[in-house]
């Protein structure tokens, strides 16, 4: 590698030595109690896929640039230079990770794998070698906010068709059935591109009663994934300024974690709360605003937390408080919230493909579904419903796949 | 006084001292022979480990702790929060109970956190019984010929060293190490086992090590008092090696503890509220 782009991407590590990831760097002890945390490694045993085997690879980069160390007895901790074999194991470290966090539980100081991992995926980026495809995701996502006036419309007329369908499950839906960015109400919901994460979310707020409107953008940043601080700030940057615009109470986020994260801790404080949506559905529980018969399922039924959603966002008990209303043939997973195993798609995995890596990385996900011996499993993020169903085929699981916010709409008492 | 006059000045004092306080011939005559060539060289060794070396070495410990410390809280902060759910009711006293109590190692690696436990509670002993070695801070009763614990503290920190040591060759934790991983369990190995000798060997054993109790606390009072002295005059018999290795190895382990992991002594507190908080 040039000594240019090495310099560079010296330089690329220095912005992310705050002091949180200097502790993260100077403290592992190496023990390796979080060994069996990752399920990359429960699933396929090589030491390059422990959470330690991962951060070792910063750790050793560190070491070499920015520690006395490094220069007077490199081989002590076998640091390593910035060069192109460099790069690959940075990168075979990074997009091995899911940035789960499991391991942060396990770890005695709690080191955070995910906030290393952004160093390896910032030097990628530094070294053009990170996957286009997030890049280009991600500027896309920013570049609409810049088109939006010229798709608003469209965009309007489209959702507007999803009225029949917001219908056929909340038929006391009054018109307009949706809005989109109207001034006045008190949640904004930020859905993402399908229209199954607009119609079940739409009849359950009708049923409410909630003065909601749709938001223009979708709610995935896919620069949480790729670790860039700068753009996930635009992302999550559109959002702000529209809920500002509007003057919403609140914005709900859509069954999507990373999503939900990076706007509700990641980029700042708001001037709004923000939820997940499925926090959104137990108030309306809660206070009685829509009643769920527990007829409409059939089979046991048993719930993923998403990682970014429960370990890392905090909504634990929310989706057993639904499910409670949804049916009394509930399983729970083992183990479950804050320990249960990541779906092995997050952190871009399911984005990118990677299709041969993620099933066979999440062999122990495939197991502990299977354990459960439920029918179907539920839960309330994405990017775990893209892997789970993945893994259902692969594994021949035969469970059926289902978002919670679904089988909510599919339940509400009409 | 240079380290030159300090020897002779005290090789003079250190056969009248050994010949007043004791019994055994041979080590009173052992060090009231005159050294020349190789051997005085050896003695001036000595005198540099066993004395400047024990303030540079602990200068150093103090100065790189603080400069660690002072880098990190100098770095810009964390662009987001870092913590873990549930939530703990009190992040502070649930990283204090993450520090101390390691219940995550307890939940995932029962046998391992016994020893680590046993380890950094006997280490804690450690370091107390060597401060009751200085008579001003004196613990235990005075005429007492044992160390505190009475060895059972060395064999507390020595024994999990050994298995801190033999697992790490399993895999995967062997691919998982680093040289420093095992050149500093071997380090402290060698410091405790040296450590183990004089200890052991005053508590255990009918007639005591050539050194007594007594006798390292003289040469702690000189040290805390910053005479200078040469503990040669106050430490007899020819075994007196074995405490200048023990001491180098110590003033080694002080000099390394600022660069090495073992820094996690003072970072597991504020890291562990990262994810408390
Ligand atoms: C006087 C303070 C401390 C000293 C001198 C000390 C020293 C050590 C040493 C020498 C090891 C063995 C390293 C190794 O196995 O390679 C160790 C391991 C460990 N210490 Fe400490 N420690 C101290 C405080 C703490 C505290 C407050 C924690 C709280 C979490 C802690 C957690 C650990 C852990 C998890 C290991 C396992 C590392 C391993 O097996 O390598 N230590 N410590
Ligand atoms: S964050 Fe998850 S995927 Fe990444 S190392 Fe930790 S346990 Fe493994
Ligand atoms: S558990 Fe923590 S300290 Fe131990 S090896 Fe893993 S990251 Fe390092």
């Amino acid at each position: 590698m040039e000594a240019a782009i090495s310099g560079t991407l010296k330089q690329l590590f220095e912005t992310r030595l705050h002091s949180a990831m200097r502790l993260y760097l100077d403290t592992c002890a190496r023990c390796g109690v979080c060994v069996e945390a990752c399920h990359v490694y429960a699933s396929m045993p090589q030491a390059r896929y422990t959470a330690v085997g991962r951060a070792e690879v910063i750790r050793k980069i560190f070491k070499r640039y920015f520690k006395l160390e490094g220069k007077i007895a490199p081989w002590l901790g076998e640091v390593l230079t910035l060069d192109d074999a460099t790069m690959d194991q940075v990168s075979d470290a990074a997009w091995s990770c899911t940035g789960c966090r499991r391991c942060m539980t396990f770890c005695p100081f709690g080191i955070d794998t995910q906030l290393i991992m952004s160093i390896a995926k910032a030097l990628l980026i530094g070294a053009d070698k990170e996957p286009k495809l997030l890049t280009m995701l991600a500027d896309m996502s920013i570049a609409k906010s810049e088109g939006i006036e010229e798709t608003k419309p469209g965009f309007t007329r489209a959702v507007e068709d999803l009225a029949p369908e917001i219908r056929a499950l909340w038929p006391h839906s009054k018109d307009p059935v949706v809005t989109v960015e109207a001034e006045g109400a008190d949640v904004l919901y930020v859905a993402l591109a399908g229209k199954h994460s607009i119609i079940p979310a739409a009849a359950i707020m009708n049923a409410a009663g909630e003065r909601w409107t749709l938001s223009v953008y979708e709610a995935v940043n896919f620069a949480a994934f790729l670790g860039d601080s700068k753009k996930m700030q635009l992302i999550a940057r559109r959002i702000h300024d529209e809920a500002v615009r509007l003057k919403v109470k609140e914005v709900a986020i859509v069954e999507c974690g990373t999503a939900f994260r990076a706007m509700k801790y990641m980029t700042g404080v708001h001037p709004f709360k923000v939820v997940a949506f499925v926090q959104l559905i137990s108030r309306y529980l809660r206070e009685g605003r829509i009643q769920l018969s527990k007829g409409t399922l059939k089979g046991t039924l048993t719930y993923h937390d998403p990682c970014q959603i429960a370990r890392n966002g905090g909504v634990l008990e929310e989706p057993r408080h639904v499910i409670r209303h949804l049916t009394a043939d509930f399983v729970e997973l083992r183990p479950n919230r804050a320990d249960n195993w990541c779906c092995g798609g997050g952190g871009g995995l399911v984005a990118l493909g990677e299709s041969d890596f993620r099933m066979k990385s999440a062999r122990v996900k495939a197991e502990q579904m299977k354990a459960s011996q439920a029918a179907i499993i539920s839960t309330a993020c994405e990017n775990c419903h893209s892997q789970l169903t993945d893994l259902n085929e692969h594994y021949g699981l035969g469970m059926k796949v289902e978002f919670l916010s679904k089988l909510v709409a599919d339940a509400l008492m009409k | 006084m240079s380290a030159q006059a300090g020897a002779d000045a005290v090789s003079a004092a250190s056969a009248a001292a050994a010949a007043a306080t004791t019994t055994d011939a041979t080590s009173a005559a052992s060090s009231a022979v005159a050294h020349t060539g190789f051997a005085l060289v050896v003695d001036h060794i000595d005198y540099i480990i066993m004395v400047p070396l024990v303030y540079v070495s602990i200068l150093a410990l103090l100065v790189g702790i603080v400069w660690r410390v002072v880098t990190i809280m100098r770095s810009a902060p964390p662009p987001y929060p870092l913590r873990l759910y549930p939530a703990a009711r009190n992040a502070g006293l649930a990283a204090l109970g993450d520090t101390f109590a390691m219940p995550q190692v307890r939940r995932h690696r029962p046998v391992f956190w016994v020893f680590l436990m046993l380890y950094h509670a006997a280490f804690i002993l450690l370091i107390l019984g060597h401060l009751d070695i200085i008579p001003q801070l004196r613990l235990l009763p005075a005429g007492s010929r044992h160390m505190l614990g009475a060895g059972a503290v060395g064999v507390a920190v020595t024994l999990p060293l050994l298995f801190f040591l033999l697992r790490r060759l399993r895999s995967p934790l062997r691919e998982i190490s680093v040289p420093s991983d095992y050149l500093l369990l071997l380090l402290l190995l060698f410091l405790f086992l040296f450590g183990d000798m004089m200890s052991w060997g005053n508590s255990w054993s009918p007639n005591g090590f050539v050194m007594t109790k007594q006798a390292f606390s003289k040469y702690f009072d000189g040290l805390s008092r910053l005479t200078f002295a040469d503990p040669r005059a106050v430490l007899p018999g020819s075994h007196y090696h074995f405490a200048v290795i023990h001491v180098l190895l110590a003033e080694s382990f002080f000099v390394l503890l600022p660069f090495s992991k073992i820094m996690h002594t003072f970072f597991s507190m504020p890291i562990n509220l990262l994810r408390r908080r």
